[in-house]
């Protein structure tokens, strides 16, 4: 064998990847795809199913002008979906329904997406490798917004199939200029907490934060607009929220979709905002960095529970404030809002199938509790996802090649996390007391504490799901937890429309929460949801003792 | 007889159809520095992640001082302290917060001896790990595993990111642990600080170990390198007989011999030779003589050519 150790440039190099100036585009568009492909499929079918139910449950006038008179003055719903307007038509109904749901779902899948892609990327330092390509700061923050706008194309698209499909049947009746605007308004909510999470994920450094902060901004928007829809004399509030908005656009039984034209703005306003705030940083800090020295702080370091209390503490300070905030805002305005429409038999009705009755007010709460109940559980998936990613980015190793038991890290983090759903539920209770005392409502604080814990048990199933996916599939955690907490909104509020399937009704973790307190907790429901959750928290730790810790850095070599 | 601080019987690691190790039979001594060498993906840290627990093993054992490593894990790493080659650590904790928990789940801190080696590694612990560079994220990792003065220190890469003057300190502490009877597994991709630090070396290829022993041993099975130089252009010496790895610089010519050394004197007699050295090999020498030799799937095993050619040294 002979070398030379020199030799010239060959001329066989290879070129470089298709339009290497969009790679960051094409990359965070890949991801933004795939989970907005899913969700807008979601989306569509949920669209044609429901839209087919209705048209065929409720076939007449009569029917429909029932409907109208069990939804159309209830408040809780209204508060929840926004004001029921012309929903003994087909187009008003449609509007209203899926406006409500979507919007929220949309909302909520916008801010988790960007801040995942945008900050998730960025502190996991894969932006730093593109960012030596061919491309400056600017552009890189351009290309990512690009992809996430192809992100809600991929969703906008079977959105907008299942409004075309339900709007060619005869009993619907819609033309192809309003299956259009409806699925737009339908996006509109994804659109703007998109490009909230991509502005929050430029001021705070950690992913979770940047989804916290936007889910901040998520929640007061919607507690204006729950005040705005059921409060008298409050509805111009509904501007000032984004999804009042959203609301407001009435696509299908309006002439006016100007409302549209400020979703568009605000966008392009968040937009240029996270442009520009991304040129004036540097990559992997954020504006608000905080300094990178200091003097020690040793509270909470002690054992590994108290240090993952220590790293989330301003997260599940911000959850705590924020689900504070709005049932103080909640029970504050409980009063007013029931005080002229007592006596609807509509919100008996919709209420039936859960099985509430007593005072309009108590009414109003045990739905609007059900909000607080979504809350609880998005902790409890925040919660399992966060354990997670302890393992993928490596902070677990670091702890377990110590003498520290993995059963006795899993038991930790679970029990902590049991503990912030209880709080959370309490908080819930305890603030909508506060507010509801503050109006002499008459609600009891004991009632209410009570329905705070009530709004636990649904979380703990979700904590039970996400320990089992984490103990066989960690790296499916995340997937199966989030999509499964969708899965049960969607199906609780199909279920209020007709007799969907049972099996359907009960797959969904809240339809199996009684509305305290328009009822009393239902404690034998309860004790079965905190038994499936503790079966699964039980399997899924023995499968995680059982198995090989799993980072994204890999395992091999 | 003593304890070994490291000891595995048919460890085996699967993942699907691809076999990340085979079969390792290891023995580490108490108190000796153990180099364990191999390219990217030979089953260097798989070995270590089964050692630590991390991973479950397809079949065979582990074992830390009489400890199995999977059903006593956590007797098991109350003696030994771990270095990743990749930071694990929390980017909003300051380096004094970090080595404070780490020694809060660890146990057993000579906090002088702390306050020695951030000094030694020149941290400074006031600063926040986010805005650490990767090689004072290693003195972290560092200083938390050698704090507690360890039985046995389980080394990944840990100078990854270090200068050469840290290099010096990390050396230091490893020959001061050696002093202290500690047992160091240090496994890395720098052949000179193995070849400077460790009593005895294992080299891992295709997840197989094919040689283990003191350098002076796998030294003696191996090739001799040679570099002759001409009065004049070089004249071919790739036909002679044990002559491998011809490199040819003008009137220059540096190769390695293996077998007996006749042949070549032969063939170099007829030449206009101006000068000849000899010398046993580096480790780095050794190394890529194990790893251009080839395998031999059929029987199972891997075939290198210290191993091909061990009955031909004179």
């Amino acid at each position: 064998m002979t070398a030379t150790l020199t030799g010239p440039r060959s001329d066989e190099t290879t070129p470089s990847g298709r339009h290497p100036s969009t790679i960051i585009a094409r990359q965070v568009g890949r991801e933004a795809v795939r989970s907005g492909l899913l969700w807008g499929l979601a989306f569509g079918v949920f669209i044609v199913l429901q839209t087919s139910a209705y048209t065929s449950q409720y076939k007449t006038p009569v029917a429909r002008a029932g409907l109208a008179r069990a939804y159309g003055t209830n408040l809780g719903l209204n508060a929840l979906l926004g004001q029921a307007k012309a929903i003994n038509t087909v187009g008003g109904w449609v509007e209203w329904r899926f406006l409500g749901i979507l919007s929220i779902l949309g909302s909520v899948w916008g801010l988790l997406t960007s801040s995942r892609l945008l900050r998730g990327e960025e502190g996991a330092g894969r932006f730093d490798l593109l960012l030596v390509g061919q491309t400056t700061r600017g552009r890189a923050t351009i290309q990512s917004l690009t992809g996430l706008a192809v992100g809600v194309m991929a969703m906008f698209v079977p959105i907008l199939v299942g409004t075309i499909i339900v709007g060619h049947g005869a009993s619907v009746g819609l033309h192809l200029g309003q299956s259009l605007a409806l699925s737009a308004a339908l996006i509109s909510g994804s659109v703007m907490f998109l490009t909230i999470g991509s502005l929050t994920s430029q001021l705070v450094r950690t992913r979770e934060r940047a989804a916290a902060f936007a889910g901040t901004l998520f929640a007061v928007a919607f507690a204006l607009r729950m005040v705005a829809d059921t409060v008298a004399g409050a509805h111009w509030l509904i501007w000032l929220s984004p999804l009042g908005w959203i609301e407001e656009s009435h696509p299908l039984t309006g002439h006016d979709l100007s409302p549209l034209w400020i979703v568009l703005d605000m966008t392009i306003i968040t937009s240029v905002a996270t442009w520009r705030l991304a040129q004036i940083r540097d990559v992997g800090a954020a504006v608000f960095s905080g300094s990178d020295t200091s003097a020690p702080h040793l509270r909470l370091l002690g054992n590994p529970v108290t240090l993952a209390i220590r790293l989330a503490r301003s997260t599940i300070g911000g959850w705590l404030l924020s689900v504070a905030a709005f049932v103080i805002l909640i029970g504050a305005t409980a009063e007013s809002a029931t005080a002229d429409r007592s006596g609807s038999s509509g919100i008996g009705q919709a209420l039936g199938r859960l099985g509430a009755y007593g005072s309009s007010v108590a009414d109003y709460l045990g739905l609007t509790m059900l909000m607080v109940a979504l809350i609880v559980a998005m902790i409890a998936a925040t919660q399992m996802t966060a354990i997670r990613r302890e393992e993928a980015d490596g902070h677990l190793e670091v702890l377990l090649v110590r003498p520290l038991r993995r059963s006795s890290w899993l038991a930790g983090r679970v029990a902590l996390s049991v503990l912030i759903l209880v709080v959370t539920g309490v908080v819930g209770g305890l603030g909508t007391w506060i507010g509801a005392a503050s109006q002499n409502a008459g609600i009891s604080l004991g009632a209410l504490i009570l329905a705070g814990f009530n709004v636990v048990p649904p979380a703990i199933v979700l904590l039970g799901l996400g320990a089992m996916t984490y103990g066989l599939w960690p790296r499916k955690t995340g997937v199966v937890v989030y999509g499964y907490l969708a899965w049960s909104f969607l199906i609780e509020m199909a279920g209020g429309l007709r007799k969907v399937s049972h099996w359907l009704l009960n797959s969904s973790v809240f339809f199996h929460m009684t509305p305290a307190p328009a009822t009393n907790p239902n404690w034998t429901s309860a004790t079965i949801m905190i038994g499936l959750g503790a079966v699964g928290i039980f399997f899924g730790g023995f499968s995680f003792l059982r198995r090989d810790l799993q980072t994204d850095a890999g395992e091999m070599s | 007889m003593p304890i070994p601080a490291i000891r595995t019987r048919g460890l085996t690691k699967r993942y699907r159809d691809f076999v990340a190790l085979d079969d390792l039979d290891l023995q580490v001594e108490a108190g000796e520095v153990f180099g364990y060498l191999g390219p990217n993906g030979a089953g260097k840290t798989t070995t270590i992640r089964l050692l630590l627990g991390l991973a479950r093993p397809t079949s065979g054992k582990a074992e830390i001082f009489d400890r199995d490593c999977h059903r006593q894990t956590v007797e098991a790493h109350r003696r030994l302290a771990f270095v990743p080659a990749e930071s694990g650590l929390w980017p909003s904790l300051t380096g004094e917060e970090t080595l404070h928990i780490l020694g809060r789940v660890q146990g057993g801190v000579d906090l002088a001896y702390r306050s020695e080696l951030i000094e030694r590694f020149e941290l400074d612990p006031t600063k926040k790990v986010r805005a650490y560079s990767k090689g004072n994220r290693q003195k972290v990792l560092l200083i938390a595993a050698l704090m507690t003065r360890p039985d046995l220190l389980v080394l990944d890469e840990p100078t990854s990111g270090l200068d050469p003057i840290m290099e010096e300190a990390f050396r230091h502490s490893v020959r001061e642990a050696r002093d202290r009877g500690q047992t160091i597994f240090l496994s890395s991709h720098i052949l000179g600080e193995v070849e400077a630090l460790c009593d005895r070396v294992a080299i891992l290829r295709a997840g197989r170990m094919v040689e283990v022993g003191t350098l002076a041993q796998l030294r003696h099975l191996s090739a001799l390198t040679i570099e002759a130089t001409f009065n004049g252009p070089a004249p071919d010496l790739t036909q002679v007989p044990g002559v491998t790895r011809v490199v040819v610089e003008e009137s220059r010519v540096h190769l390695q011999l293996q077998g007996p050394i006749a042949p070549l004197i032969e063939a170099l007699a007829s030449t206009d030779l101006q000068g000849l050295l000899s010398r046993e090999p580096s480790l780095e020498e050794l190394f890529l003589a194990i790893y251009e030799s080839p395998i031999d799937f059929a029987q199972g095993h891997v075939s290198t050519a210290v191993a091909a050619n061990e009955g031909n040294r004179p």
